[in-house]
């Protein structure tokens, strides 16, 4: 035996022998007797790679019993060839030969357990897409790349313990972040298939930006009269504890039995008391610009959003209140109560739901169109609300320094979106709402010149490409294709000069407008960052959520038991909102309804009797695993544990090993892509 | 030319060179692939607004490899070299410093307007683009300065030396060339 103490690995070297150097020494195992199958998958590897070349290698590397080819081994047939191997010859180790294991370790695992050995004793060489998708043109080399890469696999099989799938009980309730159309969507879902689901949303009423919204295109629905119903029905649903005004501080635990802590708000109004009368607002004397309708209009201290607020309840803004308590005064129902404190809650939750949506971008710094500058440049939101029928101006839009129906319009593609100095992706939505604009506006104002300037119209969906058409045709919208360069405004009449080119006549442009509407990027709403700390999200390089796989997993996270839906996940309009969060239900539901899930037991184990308890895996461990016992020894939580082996390798005694990923079972395979 | 400019045929080794050209100068050139034509540029110049000059198209040019007619375009000196679409670009595509060096391609291929030349050959005749005359001698005079000022006009001696670096650094040479394509 070879004494490198704690100094190992560090001073290890591949020359010495391995025996007895690993704590996780095989001790009593049988004499490997191991199957290694090679696929063709039809020409993708067999193509460039000489399988049978590869076969006989194969079947003379140590612990070997047969070796074998096929045109596909993950058919019916190809299995049935492993299966009865495994009989027949009484194998007790396989090793398949062919793509990765993200698309087919399951399939073969499965193979091998019907065939009654543990699963955990089978290995893949991925010999295609690291072998014979990449050096497509060098088959000689892809053949001895495709020959190292099976040694060792056959080296780490020869070492792998069986291993037992747990499960774990998961818990029949969903908290669900976000109370947009993607959010009330998913609640309503799941609590109709009788699930339990706490919706959290953080400001004082559901309903999201879709609420802001006058009307929605393809179909030009109006936008309260598709959503409010579903709201009533939030609020009414018995499946469901609405926790609006509230916030999500702290989660604990893992998929299944999660504990979200929620912080409830006080709103100074009690809401089973509230009858949403509104008779305190009337006598409330403090003036607030109100942020549902973007400002344009004014709101008091003590407030619903707006009329279809759900809940109906009214909330005192504490900062702008100046406690007069005029309020208290006029409530029949005796709702006011000032001594009310904010409140926390912990719900046990088998799965969460993100749908934290979206806020636009305030493009403040894009001098050239001089919002915040110009009166009469304002953002889209801002022209939903002057198109809401329930808006400050009860649907008539107007020129914001005249007060006067505007006569020439311009809208704004692309504000900040697809742009490397702001947002490079595309938002998705505003070429069709500014569309969909452009409409509206025609039908109130019919001489009404309005002009929408793109770099391309992005008209993508069911029906949208019609919608498109319409806008030209029926309504004469002239469609500009030239993204708007720069914007003046004459000081004295505060009419706007818009500077472009139109690209397809090649000659510049410069056009009076009275009124010009920007379309800005969309981007994950504020309330996203704090979730994203809390259940430890990743992101992709545009800011959202990341989907576990864009294709395969598109409402999943990393996060086992953590789903996406809606704006959250990244730019989308209601019908894919919608249908994400349909999606993101779904999986919610597959996991709750089972009411158990295998984790793969390639969690971390920590050798007691060598721990230090020296402290260093517990701030290293991503997932926050590992605590300490009684004895200051690390403990690592086996649902939590991802497996990822950064604790193993930080560990300075050596005390910590992943299941699967042994260091015997690494190393002897390091050893063997160096031994011929 | 005829009424049709019929494109058959696509210079594709033109992309290339401006981006190797102009990268000896400046950065991120190669940028100039992924110009998604939004017209941006043309909308912020304030030559467009008063010349045929049209920067959107020449990027097209050089995006596609229309090598002729990048280079053989008078518009092409309009550009102020002010930068305001550089600045503005949503694909961080160095404009300007694109038309610089289409420009030195120009010229390296015999394209040089006639007043350039003009000044240029000033330049290696005098040791100045814009020598002294009359005009400027009494008004320097008038106000109490040397009449001449004490550039080559004082140092006759010094025009040598200037020569000299306008051969060596090949401007004479290149000037030469591209008066012929002028005159051609
Ligand atoms: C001007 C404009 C016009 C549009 N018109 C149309 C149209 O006509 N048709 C169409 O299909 N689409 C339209 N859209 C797009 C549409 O608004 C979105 O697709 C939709 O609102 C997305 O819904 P969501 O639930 O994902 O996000 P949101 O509506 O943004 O909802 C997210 C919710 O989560 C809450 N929240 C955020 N963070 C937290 C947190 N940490 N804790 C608790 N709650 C949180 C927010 O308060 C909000 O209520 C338009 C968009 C704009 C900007
Ligand atoms: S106490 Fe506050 S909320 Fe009530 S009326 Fe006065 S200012 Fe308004
Ligand atoms: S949807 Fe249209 S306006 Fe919006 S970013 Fe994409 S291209 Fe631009
Ligand atoms: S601004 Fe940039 S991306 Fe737009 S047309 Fe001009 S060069 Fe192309
Ligand atoms: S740098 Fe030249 S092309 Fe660009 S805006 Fe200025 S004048 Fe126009």
């Amino acid at each position: 035996m070879t004494d490198v103490g704690g100094c190992f690995p560090r001073l290890f070297s591949l020359t010495d022998t391995v025996e007895g150097v690993f704590m996780s020494e095989r001790k009593g195992a049988e004499k490997p007797r191991i199957g290694v199958f090679v696929c063709h998958c039809g020409t993708n590897i067999a193509g460039v790679i000489n399988t049978e070349e590869l076969v006989k290698y194969a079947s003379k590397l140590p612990g070997v019993v047969v070796a074998k080819d096929y045109r596909f081994m993950c058919s019916d047939p190809g299995q049935n060839m492993i299966k009865e191997a495994i009989r027949d010859l009484n194998l007790n180790r396989v090793v398949v030969a062919a793509c990765s294991p993200r698309l087919h370790e399951e399939t073969f695992r499965r193979a091998v357990e019907e065939a009654g050995l543990n699963p955990f004793l089978f290995e893949m060489a991925n010999i295609r897409e690291h072998s014979s998708w990449v050096h497509m043109r060098q088959p000689k080399e892809a053949l001895e790349k495709a020959k190292d890469l099976l040694r060792m696999a056959v080296a780490k099989v020869r070492n792998l313990e069986p291993l037992e799938v747990r499960k774990v009980p998961v818990k029949r309730s969903c908290v669900i972040i976000g109370g947009g159309i993607a959010g009330i969507s998913a609640a309503l879902d799941l609590a109709d298939a009788g699930f339990e689901v706490h919706l959290v949303e953080s400001t004082p009423s559901i309903g999201g930006r879709m609420a802001q919204l006058d009307k929605t295109f393809p179909t030009m629905d109006c936008s309260a009269c598709i959503l409010t119903p579903k709201m009533v029905m939030v609020a009414r649903h018995p499946n469901i504890k609405l926790h609006a005004y509230s916030e999500v501080v702290n989660v604990d635990g893992y998929i299944g039995n999660f504990k979200v802590k929620i912080l409830e708000k006080a709103r100074y109004v009690k809401g089973d008391a509230c009858t949403g009368c509104g008779l305190c607002a009337d006598v409330c004397p403090v003036h607030v610009p109100n942020e549902f309708e973007m400002g344009l209009g004014a709101r008091k201290a003590i407030y619903v959003p707006f009329p279809q607020a759900v809940p109906n309840t009214f909330t005192i803004d504490r900062d702008k209140c100046i406690e007069c308590e005029l309020c208290t005064k006029v409530c029949e129902a005796k709702a006011i109560d000032f001594n009310m404190q904010d409140r926390e809650v912990e719900v046990e939750a088998g799965t969460i739901i993100v749908a934290t949506g979206y806020d636009i971008f305030q493009p403040y710094e894009m001098y050239q169109y001089g919002y915040g500058k110009y009166e009469n440049v304002i953002t889209s939101l801002h022209l939903e609300r002057l198109l809401s029928a329930s808006g400050p101006t009860g649907g008539k839009v107007i020129v914001p320094s005249t007060g006067e129906k505007p006569k020439r319009i311009a809208f704004v593609q692309c504000v900040g979106s697809r742009d490397e100095h702001f947002f490079p992706y595309c938002s998705r939505v505003c070429c069709m709402y500014s569309l969909k604009h452009a409409r509206q506006i025609k039908e109130k104002y019919p001489d009404a010149e309005v002009y929408i300037f793109f770099i391309d119209v992005r008209a993508f969906g069911k029906g949208y490409e019609e919608f498109y058409e319409i806008a030209a045709r029926e309504y004469g919208v002239k469609i500009m294709r030239g993204k708007v360069a720069e914007i003046y405004e004459d000081p004295k009449t505060k009419k706007l000069l818009v500077r472009a080119e139109d690209s397809l006549i090649g000659e510049p442009i410069e056009m009076e407008f009275d009124m010009v509407v920007l379309a800005p990027a969309v981007k994950p709403s504020a309330g996203a960052e704090k979730i994203q700390q809390i259940l430890k999200l990743s992101k992709s390089a545009d800011g959202f959520f990341l989907e576990a796989h864009p294709k395969l997993r598109p409402v999943d996270t990393f996060s086992d038991g953590v789903f996406l839906a809606g704006m959250a996940q990244g730019p989308k309009d209601i019908p894919d909102a919608v249908a994400q969060a349909k999606g993101a239900a779904a999986g919610a539901a597959a996991l709750m309804g089972k009411g158990e899930v295998a984790i793969e037991p390639y969690y971390a184990v920590v050798n007691e009797e060598i721990c230090s308890g020296c402290k260093t895996c517990s701030g290293i461990c991503p997932y926050g695993a590992i605590s300490y016992n009684e004895d200051g020894r690390a403990v690592i939580n086996s649902v939590l544990c991802k497996g990822c082996g950064a604790c193993a390798a930080a560990c300075p005694s050596n005390a910590i090993e992943p299941n699967h990923f042994k260091f015997r079972q690494v190393l002897e395979q390091i050893i063997a892509a160096f031994t011929e | 030319m005829s009424a049709s400019q019929l494109i058959k045929k696509f210079d594709i080794d033109f992309t290339q060179e401006v981006i190797d050209y102009a990268s000896k100068f400046f950065e991120d050139v190669e940028n100039v692939r992924s110009c998604i034509q939004c017209a941006t540029c043309t909308g912020s110049c304030p030559s467009g607004r008063e010349t045929a000059w049209r920067v959107r198209k020449l990027i097209r040019q050089v995006q596609l490899g229309l090598k002729n007619a990048a280079i053989r375009n008078d518009v092409l000196w309009d550009c102020t070299t002010c930068y305001t679409c550089q600045e503005r670009c949503p694909r961080l595509i160095p404009i300007t410093d694109i038309v610089r060096a289409v420009r030195n391609i120009a010229v390296r291929n015999g394209f040089m307007l006639p007043r350039h030349v003009q000044v240029a050959g000033l330049m290696i005749k005098h040791g100045h683009a814009v020598p002294i005359n009359d005009e400027v001698k009494a008004v320097r005079k008038e106000i109490g300065l040397s009449e001449l000022p004490p550039t080559v006009h004082s140092y006759p001696d010094a025009l040598g030396e200037v020569k000299k670096l306008l051969d060596e650094t090949g401007f004479t040479k290149l000037v030469e060339e591209a008066s012929k394509g002028v005159q051609k």
